[in-house]
């Protein structure tokens, strides 16, 4: 009897195991499996279709390391008529993927999409306040003898840096219906094509024939969507995946236990991630810029850094962080004084009742925020102020009703365009600034922002930028805590990997390591 | 037979109607209105008009039980909406994902039942024996860890030591496997404890004496005639252990990036994409009731005494 049951028992196990241990075993060197806790593919309904990591569609203009606007489809450019005018000649001999070539018209084509479609949501950039940026104060685009002229109804000193990366994506028009939808699949010019997408769970690259630069090493490349950080390490760990890519790839906590191991590579390069505090400056206490400052004395900065992000950020000082390059202030310092912070709480007066500082649910899962706020929370006690963490899944209403004093949050601009970061959160105007109750209003500031949009010279645009920071340091209606590096993985096997600040990894220059 | 399929059918039709409209309610009168909601996701800043205009094209003016009544209409003919997020019909979205759930369902059950079944008749054919109590005392001891410890075990072990299994993520046969062991685990014990006690139980009833004066073999009279008398509350528990897999397998989807419902729940849930989760909420509450009419027409056809109930 019990050998017959276990017989049964053997027989439901084979059963249930087919093909364990079979794992398909093809020639290494020509395919690559990434996981990424997000889908890069977000569909036709999507204004892009593919995330530009993803290496299907490439911009006219991308950013460096320093978000500087660096040549991608266009060659170069060239500004005119005081930045009324600009002009961008294209990189010779480029074919779209379906084989016609890439011409003036066609990237005008582009242009004329976007402008139709916008505001448009996106899984990635959404056409709204962005594009808005970038396109707001086109007249009119035209092609001129093989170049995209734009021209402008009031000078705009950086078109380049607003155009980086996504408002610049450039597909065949062949790609899109009339209506500015995909017709079929993305047709870019990338050194890959969207082979096959399975929706939340993979998509399927293989390498374009006509792409116009060296033949990726990788024929094929596999990006699988794992959400869950512990899935996505164990399939790491398991052999499963050859790397981890995208925002978020590692948590923090995650990222010195897989650094130490010599199968792995960590690459930790800075992001355009910034952690911020938004004040809520419309009422009590911390309508005082005593308590305020207070606040901002009160916080070890270092210790965050080093600790609870495990490493993988730096204090923050600025409000742009160090990959804006030279147009971050430097001389703006964040000093942790907890003396200095008590004696601000004495002077203004200790509330009575607890601050609240906020989190979203929806950011716990990413970064150590609930060990943040905590330790948050005790240093402004220590300085004299009470405090309470509350965890909201929907922040924005909650903030909307002015129901919070300190909101602990991440922001990242899509490139190099500091103005849109400036315009967007704290313009007396801007969304963030009214919607959300920061109650920041200050003439000076706007005045700064608006000149500063327009200031074609670059160093008293850089100067006007390095005075708008150390006003923000002064007033603080929102401080930077830290800048978030975003730590990604790949096996030793695999080489050639880069990041750019946007989280962009070139999947076309992954190579076997040798 | 026939009599308690109708009467349980109807009952089941009022029970499905009352649940459509909680389903209805728990969105309709949820905090924050769709419409501002959609313009938002569209990146427009809503106005009064625009919100006012897309209200009354999505029929949100309309007074509350019209609105049900139309909403139930379209779910009928299987429109559940479109999601917020990404504008996708939310029915597409949830059958793409549905057969996933199904797998790891039926797997996990299949472990949960046969394990359950397996390690009950060992006790009962072979008492005492130190396989049977192994068994037993491995699967309840297992089960009183929370699943997500199991599944995290398993994964360092087996998918991540040994490299015998993936990790998970639904490509690949051999992926169901550890997700499903995880889940079957959870079910097992809870099987077990009520299957050893009433099988225990049945095998002292007379017509085990009666079998055996009349020369049945032992196991013969347990395996059949024994373990169709202990069926009824193993059963019962069962149907609602595979509607809990099917409607609560949200960690461990998660765990082990199993595309399944869960995760898409947890998604939506997340960015607040209210036509999905009200979708989630419909369908596994559906399932739920559904498999548990089945449990009891499948105590019907086991059970006489139920049948004439």
């Amino acid at each position: 009897m019990r050998r017959r049951l276990l017989i049964t028992l053997m027989a439901v196990l084979t059963a249930l195991l087919p093909g364990c241990g079979g794992q398909e075993a093809g020639p290494e060197t020509a395919q690559l499996t990434l996981a990424a806790p997000r889908d890069l593919v977000a569909g036709p309904e999507d204004p892009y279709y593919v995330h530009q990591t993803l290496r299907v569609w490439e911009p006219l203009v991308t950013v460096d390391d320093r978000l500087r606007p660096v040549p991608a489809l266009a060659a170069s450019w060239s500004a005119a008529d005081e930045g009324r005018r600009w002009t961008f000649t294209l990189r010779e001999g480029v074919r779209f993927s379906d084989g016609t070539p890439l011409t003036a018209e066609s990237v005008v084509a582009n242009v004329e999409r976007f402008l139709r479609i916008a505001p448009r949501q996106s899984a990635f950039f959404s056409l709204d306040a962005g594009v808005e940026a970038a396109y707001g104060k086109v007249e009119d685009v035209r092609a001129e003898a093989g170049a995209v002229v734009f021209t402008l109804e009031e000078p705009v000193a950086d078109l380049p840096a607003r155009l980086a990366g996504f408002f610049s994506m450039v597909q065949s028009p062949k790609a899109f219906t009339a209506s500015g939808g995909f017709a079929g699949r993305p047709v870019g010019t990338g050194p890959y094509t969207l082979a096959e997408w399975v929706k939340g769970q993979r998509a399927v690259l293989t390498a374009n024939p006509h792409y116009h630069g060296a033949a990726p090493a990788y024929e094929k490349v596999v990006v699988r969507v794992i959400p869950d950080a512990n899935a996505r390490v164990a399939a790491l760990r398991a052999g499963e995946v050859d790397g981890l890519i995208d925002k978020g790839a590692l948590l923090p906590a995650q990222a010195p236990a897989i650094a130490a191991d010599d199968a792995f590579r960590v690459l930790r390069s800075p992001s355009v991630l910034t952690h911020y505090l938004t004040f809520n400056a419309s009422r009590r206490p911390f309508s005082d810029p005593r308590l305020r400052e207070a606040a901002d004395l009160a916080i070890d900065r270092q210790a965050i850094a080093d600790t609870l992000l495990a490493g993988t950020a730096a204090p923050g000082a600025a409000f742009l962080s160090p990959v804006f390059g030279d147009l971050a202030a430097p001389g703006v310092t964040a000093a942790y004084d907890p003396g200095g912070a008590r004696a601000l709480v004495a002077e203004a007066g200790a509330p009575s009742a607890p601050v609240t500082i906020l989190i979203s649910s929806a950011e716990t899962g990413q970064f150590p925020y609930a060990d943040i706020a905590e330790v948050l929370r005790a240093a402004l006690e220590q300085a004299g102020i009470p405090a309470k963490m509350t965890v909201a899944e929907a922040t924005k209403a909650v903030m909307e009703s002015g129901d919070y004093d300190v909101f602990l949050s991440a922001y990242s601009v899509p490139n190099g365009d500091a103005d849109y970061l400036f315009r967007r959160f704290l313009h007396s105007d801007a969304p963030w600034n009214v919607e959300r109750r920061l109650g920041y209003r200050s003439a000076e500031f706007d005045r700064l922002v608006d000149r500063a949009a327009t200031e074609t010279d670059t160093a008293a645009r850089r100067d006007l930028y390095h005075r708008i920071q150390g006003l923000l340091a002064a007033d603080r209606p929102m401080i930077p805590l830290a800048y978030q590096d975003n730590p990604i993985v790949t096996t030793a096997a695999v080489g050639g990997v880069r990041q750019s600040v946007a989280y962009v990894v070139d999947l076309g220059a992954l190579a076997p390591s040798t | 037979m026939t009599a308690v399929v109708v009467r349980r059918g109807a009952e089941l039709l009022f029970a499905l109607l009352v649940l459509s409209l909680l389903v209805f309610l728990l969105t309709a009168l949820a905090p924050g209105d769709p419409a501002e909601e959609i313009l938002r996701r569209g990146g427009v800043q809503p106005t009064p008009e625009s919100v006012a205009a897309l209200r009354a094209e999505l029929g949100l003016d309309r007074p509350l039980f019209d609105r049900y009544l139309s909403w139930l209409g379209d779910v009928l003919r299987g429109d559940l909406g479109r999601s917020y997020a990404d504008r996708s019909p939310v029915a597409g979205e949830i059958a793409a994902r549905l057969p996933a759930t199904l797998r790891l369902a039926g797997a996990a059950a299949l472990v949960a039942g046969g394990l359950a079944v397996l390690a009950a008749l060992m006790a009962v054919l072979r008492p005492g024996s130190p396989v049977s109590r192994a068994v037993a005392l491995v699967t309840v001891a297992v089960s009183g860890v929370p699943p997500y410890v199991v599944g995290i075990v398993l994964i360092s072990v087996v998918a991540v030591g040994l490299r015998a299994l993936p990790t998970g993520g639904g490509d690949g046969p051999g992926a169901v496997v550890l997700p499903a062991v995880t889940l079957g685990l959870a079910g097992a014990a809870t099987l077990l404890r009520l299957l050893r006690a009433d099988l225990a139980h049945a095998v002292r009833l007379p017509f085990v004496k009666l079998a055996a004066a009349k020369g049945l073999r032992r196991r013969r009279t347990i395996v059949v005639h024994a373990l169709r008398v202990a069926a009824p509350n193993a059963i019962t528990a069962a149907g609602v252990m595979l509607a809990e897999l099917l409607t609560g397998a949200v960690v461990v989807e998660t765990l082990f990036s199993w595309p399944g419902v869960g995760q898409l729940a947890v998604t939506a849930i997340r960015q607040r994409d209210l036509p999905v989760v009200q979708a989630y909420v419909l369908v596994t509450a559906v399932a739920a009731v559904l498999l548990l009419a089945l449990a009891e027409l499948c105590l019907a056809a086991c059970d006489p005494r139920v049948r004439r109930r």
